[in-house]
């Protein structure tokens, strides 16, 4: 299954995640993983204010910003748009 | 039972729900990682149980300086051998986000034996939007007792305060299970016992539409930005004034009914200028406070944070460091308070390096003079536009980039990774500030300053003043202490061109920037300086200052941190001495070597 940076996910759109940080362990996949950004959740795009400003996600009745970098490590299922 | 150990996620309500059952004055804000120390405090009903109120984190997992303390705080209570009840505060609206962190915690609790109990908060909005949370169904699966409350409004908070000094507590029952199972459980009673739907995350997401959007979105941050400012630059002037003139009236009068002398002279400068010196920031801290309460109780400040982290980040800044910085272009003591907001030191002592750059208001007095005395009063374009206004904006803009950049070089000296910090922050849900713990904060943040920075501004304006004073008695400023020290270190001054009387009136102005142009005027025989710089300024002129060394001045005055309050408060909240004095020392040579370029650099090109 093609799996794609959770950057990519459209306003309104929700995806499944497919994986967080894939090998790496680091201290942002550790802090992504504590506030909710697992496999099999769901995650929803709610803002993507301009100007490469960071996006804002929900997930399991939270919501987070995320900046470009960070919600990259985060993969997502399915034929995100753009 | 004696200790209460209240563990939460950030934004869950925890501090406020520990300033509901002590009372005390405890900081409490809707903004993630707010609370960096431990607090403490004991309940209203029952002093001889003691609350103790560990940092917000998100997991026993830390992945900051500050998150590792808070842990290693939290683990080394849980083994002390004295009975107490850990209580882990979930936001009910936000279950999820809690739980993986609450079994974690369960489990070290039971595993050293103390009972644990959960503290499920913000019951109102769940009862307002008529969600349902089956709370029981909730402690059943947790296997411990689980008290809906309310840290807002009050309910259920005395209710839950009688419970636990009951007996029956019980240790949960998790201390078997293993770190791999602690997430999927979680996940699993988070999924089953969270309100279904998402009505606040969709109510929240239409505020933010507008607020977080491009155009609207920008114009409202414009707009808010603007009224802070103004409230701080504008509004606490006047109170500013108050304190300052109030105790000069009681200064005045104490002295009035002793016998003029060294005493009564001691007594209304040194002893009343030392108070005024630092209870006139009193307004400012109070009000900054107040604004920046509201601001993060309403969740805008989050939102803030967000809208400016882009174009902060190019200068290794976050975007929570913009409302510090702008703080800073009016006084730099509430902007080091401001930088509370900030969750880890490493994003805070970055931002302590920008705000003395940044152009504060006690400056203004000075440039206002040096311009008068460097550029002609005139204007061009037909009066549009006046070229000592054009040089002020200058300086200002000067200033701001100063401050970006050394932060920016700082950032990459201290950490080559640094544009490589991920931004992960949460968006509270907004809600209506409360007014009472917001004016308790601000009320607490003015007495933590007077406490605090107070007594080293004082002792430093005493020192200043003795130095002016002797040996002849405040007669004659020019043959004092101060003006022995002046011409001692004339050398260091006169490369830039600036004899020993400019030395004086740097060093008092470490009491507060605008006191270099009462000492010059002083020296200068023109005591109303203060009020308007033209007759100093035309002296000044006449005196044969270059534009070179006037120059040298201005940029001198854009980068040396020379403001005893700031340096005292730097060395508090940064709890370093060493950081505050290394930075004093670094800018003052920065502004020195720089002042010296542009001597010669306005020497050579005027000559």
């Amino acid at each position: 299954m093609p799996s794609h940076p959770l950057w990519e996910l459209a306003v309104g759109d929700s995806r499944e995640i497919v994986s967080v940080g894939g090998d790496t362990a680091d201290d942002a996949v550790q802090r992504l993983i504590d506030i909710g950004f697992r496999e099999g959740q769901q995650v929803t795009c709610v803002m993507q204010p301009g100007f490469g400003a960071p996006r804002v996600y929900a997930i399991g009745g939270a919501t987070y910003s995320l900046d470009k970098q960070t919600a990259n490590i985060v993969r997502i299922a399915g034929e995100a748009d753009r | 039972m004696t200790d209460v150990l209240l563990v939460g996620a950030p934004n869950s309500g925890k501090s406020a729900l520990f300033n509901r059952l002590t009372g005390l004055k405890h900081k409490v804000a809707n903004y993630p990682g707010i609370t960096i120390d431990v607090g403490k405090g004991h309940l209203t009903s029952n002093h001889q149980v003691t609350l103790w109120d560990f940092p917000g984190t998100y997991s026993l997992n830390p992945v900051s300086a500050e998150e590792q303390v808070a842990i290693a705080s939290l683990r080394s209570a849980l083994q002390e051998p004295h009975d107490a009840l850990v209580a882990m505060v979930l936001d009910a609206t936000r279950l999820e986000k809690g739980l993986t962190y609450c079994l974690q915690v369960a489990r070290d609790a039971a595993i050293a034996g103390k009972s644990f109990v959960v503290f499920l908060n913000m019951m109102d909005l769940i009862e307002s939007d008529a969600l349902e949370l089956d709370v029981s169904g909730l402690s059943a699966a947790l296997g411990v007792p689980v008290y809906p409350v309310s840290a807002r409004t009050g309910a259920g908070v005395a209710e839950a305060e009688r419970a636990i000094q009951q007996a029956g507590l019980v240790v949960a029952p998790w201390a078997d299970t293993p770190d791999a199972l602690i997430t999927g459980t979680a996940q699993q009673i988070g999924e089953r016992f969270a309100p279904a739907g998402d009505l606040l995350v969709r109510r929240q997401a239409r505020l933010d539409q507008w607020l977080l959007d491009t155009l609207s979105g920008g114009l409202t941050f414009v707009i808010i930005m603007t009224l802070f400012f103004q409230a701080i630059f504008t509004w606490a002037a006047p109170l500013m004034d108050g304190v300052e003139a109030l105790v000069i009236v009681i200064g005045s009068t104490v002295a009035s009914v002793m016998p003029e002398g060294v005493v009564a002279d001691f007594i209304n400068d040194a002893i009343f200028g030392g108070l005024g010196a630092f209870l006139v920031f009193v307004p400012l801290v109070f009000i900054l406070t107040l604004i920046i309460g509201a601001l993060e109780d309403s969740g805008y400040l989050a939102r803030a944070a967000l809208i400016c982290h882009r174009p902060l980040s190019v200068f290794g800044l976050s975007g929570k460091s913009f409302v510090p910085l702008l703080s800073g272009v009016a006084c730099a003591i509430p902007a080091i308070y401001a930088t509370r907001t900030l969750s880890s030191m490493q994003e805070r002592l970055l931002t302590y390096v920008a705000i003395p750059l940044m152009p504060c208001s006690a400056r203004l007095p000075v440039y206002a003079l040096l311009i008068a005395i460097l550029i002609p009063n005139e204007t061009a374009l037909g009066g549009l536009v006046g070229w000592q206004g054009l040089v002020m904006s200058g300086i200002y803009f000067f200033g701001i980039t100063t401050a970006l950049t050394v932060a920016a070089l700082v950032g990459r000296m201290s950490n080559e990774d640094r544009a490589g910090q991920p931004f992960i922050l949460e968006l509270p849900a907004y809600r209506l500030p409360v007014a009472r713990t917001i004016v308790k904060t601000a009320l607490n943040r003015a007495g933590h300053f007077v406490q605090k920075a107070g007594s080293v501004i004082f002792a430093v304006t005493v020192v200043v003043w003795i130095l002016g004073y002797f040996p002849n008695g405040g007669q004659d400023l020019s043959s004092s202490w101060l003006a022995s020290i002046g011409r001692f270190i004339e050398p260091v001054f006169s490369p830039l061109g600036l004899d020993w009387r400019y030395g004086v009136a740097i060093i008092a102005s470490f009491l507060a920037r605008e006191v270099f142009v009462g000492t010059l005027g002083t020296i200068f025989g023109i005591e109303t300086a203060d009020k308007d710089p033209a007759p100093l300024a035309d002296q000044i002129t006449a005196s044969g200052l270059t534009v070179a060394s006037g120059a040298a001045l201005v940029v001198f005055f854009t980068i040396a941190l020379q403001c005893v309050s700031t340096v005292a408060l730097l060395a508090r909240e940064a709890k370093s001495a060493r950081f505050a004095v290394a930075l004093m020392a670094g800018y003052l040579v920065l502004a020195w070597l720089t002042a010296f370029g542009v001597y010669q650099l306005a020497g050579a090109l005027l000559s």
